[in-house]
Order: C-alpha cells, then sequence, then structure tokens
C-alpha cells in the first residue's frame, strides 16, 4: 500500500469558503442605497443651531472653519489661521480680521446655502496653492 | 449617453440624468431646473461654462456638483 490514511481535518475557513461558491455560484448582489447628504454634511462638518464648525479642505491644506447661518439669511464664512500661501492670493483684501486668527471671508456674490460658500473658499484655497 | 449624478450641493439631493455628445452645463441646469446654479466635478476642478459642452469632460456614472453661485470679495476686490 503506497498511501496510508492518517485521518481527516478540516481545511482552512478560506479554501472551504472558495469551495463553496464555486458550487453555489456568486450571492445576490446588494444594492448600496446612496447617502443624499450635503456637501457640508459630507465634509465633515458639524451643526450646532445655526453655526458650523469644520474644516475646509483642499488636496494643499485645510483650514478651521466656522460659519454662521443668521436669522436675516447672511451666512458668515470665517477662516482661522490662513497661510502665507491665501495671504498671498489676490482677494488676500476680502478677508477682514476678528478675534484671534479667525477672519471673515467676505463674499461679493453671497452664496444661498452653506455647502456652496464651502464650495467658493475651497476653490480660492487651491488656487492659492496654484499660484 | 453617459449617465451623471448631479448632487444639489445644498441639500445633498442627487439627480441622474443622462447626457448626449454636445450636451452643455446650461442644457444640465435648465433640465433640472436650476438656472442660479454652477457645475463643477468638485471643489478643486473649476466651474463648468454655461456654454460648455460637459459629455467630453465626465466619466459615465460620476458624481458632479450643483452649488449656488458664490464669489469671495468686496466692492474693492476684483
Amino acid at each position: 500500500m503506497r498511501v496510508k490514511e492518517l485521518g481527516t481535518r478540516h481545511a482552512p475557513s478560506a479554501i472551504r469558503e472558495m469551495f463553496s461558491r464555486v458550487v453555489r455560484g456568486h450571492g445576490p448582489s446588494i444594492s448600496v442605497v446612496r447617502r443624499e447628504i450635503p456637501y457640508w454634511r459630507e465634509r465633515g462638518w458639524t451643526r450646532d443651531g445655526n453655526n458650523y464648525t469644520g474644516w475646509y479642505q483642499t488636496p494643499d491644506a485645510a483650514f478651521h472653519g466656522w460659519i454662521e447661518d443668521s436669522w436675516s439669511g447672511n451666512i458668515n464664512f470665517f477662516l482661522y489661521n490662513p497661510s502665507a500661501q491665501i495671504r498671498r492670493h489676490s482677494h488676500w483684501s476680502c478677508f477682514a480680521p476678528r478675534d484671534g486668527e479667525w477672519y471673515l471671508v467676505h463674499m461679493a456674490r453671497r452664496p444661498k446655502d452653506v455647502s456652496s460658500g464651502i464650495l467658493t473658499i475651497e476653490r480660492l484655497i487651491r488656487e492659492a496653492y496654484q499660484q | 449617453m453617459k449617465k451623471l449624478s448631479v448632487v444639489v450641493a445644498g441639500t445633498g439631493q442627487i439627480r441622474d440624468v443622462e447626457i448626449q455628445p454636445g450636451t452643455t452645463a446650461g442644457d444640465i441646469l435648465h433640465q433640472l431646473n436650476l438656472e442660479d446654479y454652477l457645475l463643477s466635478r468638485g471643489p478643486n476642478e473649476p466651474f463648468f461654462a454655461n456654454a460648455e459642452s460637459v459629455y467630453d469632460k465626465v466619466k459615465d456614472g460620476e458624481k458632479i456638483f450643483a452649488s449656488t453661485k458664490a464669489e469671495v470679495g468686496i466692492a474693492l476686490c476684483a
């Protein structure tokens, strides 16, 4: 006798799973529900009443932000501690200093919602770093 | 034909559209009744001009953003 059976043992689970897939085929596909959330939330900003805090994020840099959505309909955008690149941007004069290192970002054309303002400021930051 | 998902930035609402070659950003915004908005592929990309053809600049199934027009500046700023 050339082969002597010494006993049996279970194959590793990964191999068992592979074989069971071959036998039963692929399982049913799962439909993933899309999240329909505003841009500010998608970017990790948080809301407390009419105030939002978060980060203006670009591939080059991120800056702490604060947004005040006032009852009058005006939305004020603040950015903390702007970098040298932002200070060299042609729109630096549109940053008005406030308490500490916070700056109010003036909008010549005001966005109608918080998300659009965040997108606009992130675009400006991107421009500042591409100059 | 290409399929696009237009995310309305303010609400997060997603509007699915199908576009043909030559479709402009203005065509899409008009179709979606978002005339006061601008389209972009994201914060790191420029806005599409209203008359700009979008078809050859997006991938099939891509998500693009519609945001309201806004501009940093004050009266003295350019």
